[in-house]
């Protein structure tokens, strides 16, 4: 039975998939991701899941459209012009929306050299 | 845990479901995060005949993401309420529905017509997204954790809301007059967003010193004002004389003159027992019992709900 695991660096962190292992039960499960994904790697906290407890949607899923199929630029605080910058909440909004915007482009890009198209 | 390791130990995410975390403690965070959640949603119903009212496609698109970004908001909310394991996501929509549920004073008030939009868009949502962010560092960590998304999110609200704004406050003289009516309308409302001054509710020190809250609202208040009176001003909006903000330059600070606003409102509003309120509650039950038959629907589905199963069934 697999069973997949996730890792907290440091207290207050979120949660990151670290990898999965092979065990019979919990209790094992529980000690094989200490093992493997906690001793050297910085771990305050791992979480321990049946892999069959997961379920999983797939951008290459047939009929998933993450993010939509559809342009959606007016859902971005980048595609209004006014300035952002007199306020502090909103101006680190925008850049985590442009972090976001960037990210999904590189991927949109790398995705066409290597796979039939996508859905961008 | 007490409440005495509670108060030396809070700060930014420090506790969260795993911890045991004393009553008085889960029910100030609950009443704090219901009442947040109830804002969204409640938000969401003032926002959304503008959908339909939109005066183009583009401003349609935005706006229906916008009512769709809140109710999200609103659902991210009451799970993280629901953590705290004092009520239900159930048990607080139904306070809601009942009229028992409190939320923000603004969305007790409808807008009557697009020039209002902007006064919710951008003054409003701009003073909760001020709050909002300081409450990334709350001591609730499935709060602070909905704060990230949610602060992620709102920035295209504020920036289209004063995309709006400017479209009107830079359109005819017409325009520009009845922007001006809509600001007169909703400025002391603004302005109450926050409360009174020197709040001296019994729940807000609590809350502070067990890090639920980082900002007093006072604090709150005047850093609002400080970065969206000049934005008022910028579009030629006028400040009405009354209720009198007073700027005073040695402590760059702005004093709201009490006695100018209109605190019987405030408070009657507060208890959800102003009539316009109570339509915007009813109107929301009414939305929630006409859905009715979808969510029986989709919970009739699924009679062998997933995520029960022990990791042995496999």
């Amino acid at each position: 039975m697999i069973w997949e695991v996730f890792r907290q660096e440091r207290r207050k962190d979120y949660y990151v998939h670290a990898g999965n292992v092979h065990a019979p039960n919990r209790e094992l499960a529980e000690q094989f991701a200490q093992v493997m994904h906690a001793r050297r790697k910085p771990a305050n906290s791992l979480w321990v899941v049946p892999r069959a407890e997961i379920s999983e949607v797939d951008s290459d899923d047939e009929r998933v459209a993450m993010g939509g199929s559809t342009q959606k630029e007016y859902r971005w605080a980048t595609n209004y012009s006014t300035d952002e910058t007199f306020a502090e909440e909103i101006a680190d909004s925008q850049r985590e929306q442009e972090a976001a915007e960037a990210e999904r482009d590189r991927q949109a890009t790398s995705g066409r050299s290597d796979a039939s198209g996508g859905d961008s | 845990m007490d409440i005495d390791t509670v108060k030396r130990r809070a700060g930014p995410r420090e506790f969260g479901p795993t911890d045991d975390m004393p009553r008085e403690y889960r029910e100030a965070a609950t009443r704090m995060i219901q009442f947040h959640a109830n804002s969204e949603i409640m938000g969401a119903y003032v926002e959304r005949p503008f959908v339909r009212q939109a005066p183009s496609l583009d401003r349609k698109l935005a706006v229906s993401a916008q009512v769709q970004d809140e109710i999200g908001h609103g659902q991210l909310l009451y799970r993280a309420a629901e953590n705290l394991g004092v009520k239900t996501r159930e048990e607080m929509l139904d306070e809601l529905a009942a009229g028992d549920g409190k939320f923000l004073n603004c969305f007790h008030y409808p807008l009557s017509d697009w020039y209002e939009l902007p006064m919710i868009m951008f003054f409003v949502d701009g003073a909760a997204m001020r709050r909002q962010a300081t409450l990334k560092r709350t001591s609730w960590e499935p709060y602070a954790h909905a704060m990230d998304k949610i602060c992620f999110e709102e920035g295209f609200h504020i920036k289209h809301g004063e995309d709006i704004l400017r479209e009107l406050a830079t359109g005819t003289r017409r325009d520009r007059e009845r922007l001006q009516e809509a600001f007169e309308k909703w400025w002391p409302r603004i302005l109450q967003f926050f409360g009174p001054t020197d709040d001296r509710s019994t729940h807000s020190d609590f809350s502070m010193a067990v890090g639920l809250k980082t900002m007093s609202n006072d604090d709150l208040r005047n850093a609002f004002l400080n970065a969206y009176l000049p934005k008022a001003e910028k579009y030629g909006l006028e400040i009405p004389e009354y209720p009198r903000v007073e700027y005073h330059t040695d402590e760059d600070y702005y004093e709201v003159y009490e006695e100018d606003l209109d605190w019987d409102e405030f408070f009657t509003v507060a208890r959800n027992e102003f009539p316009m309120g109570k339509g915007q509650i009813a109107k929301r039950r009414r939305a929630e019992e006409a859905v009715e038959w979808v969510r029986e629907a989709i919970e009739g589905e699924t009679a062998a709900p997933a995520g029960t199963a022990t990791a042995e069934g496999d």
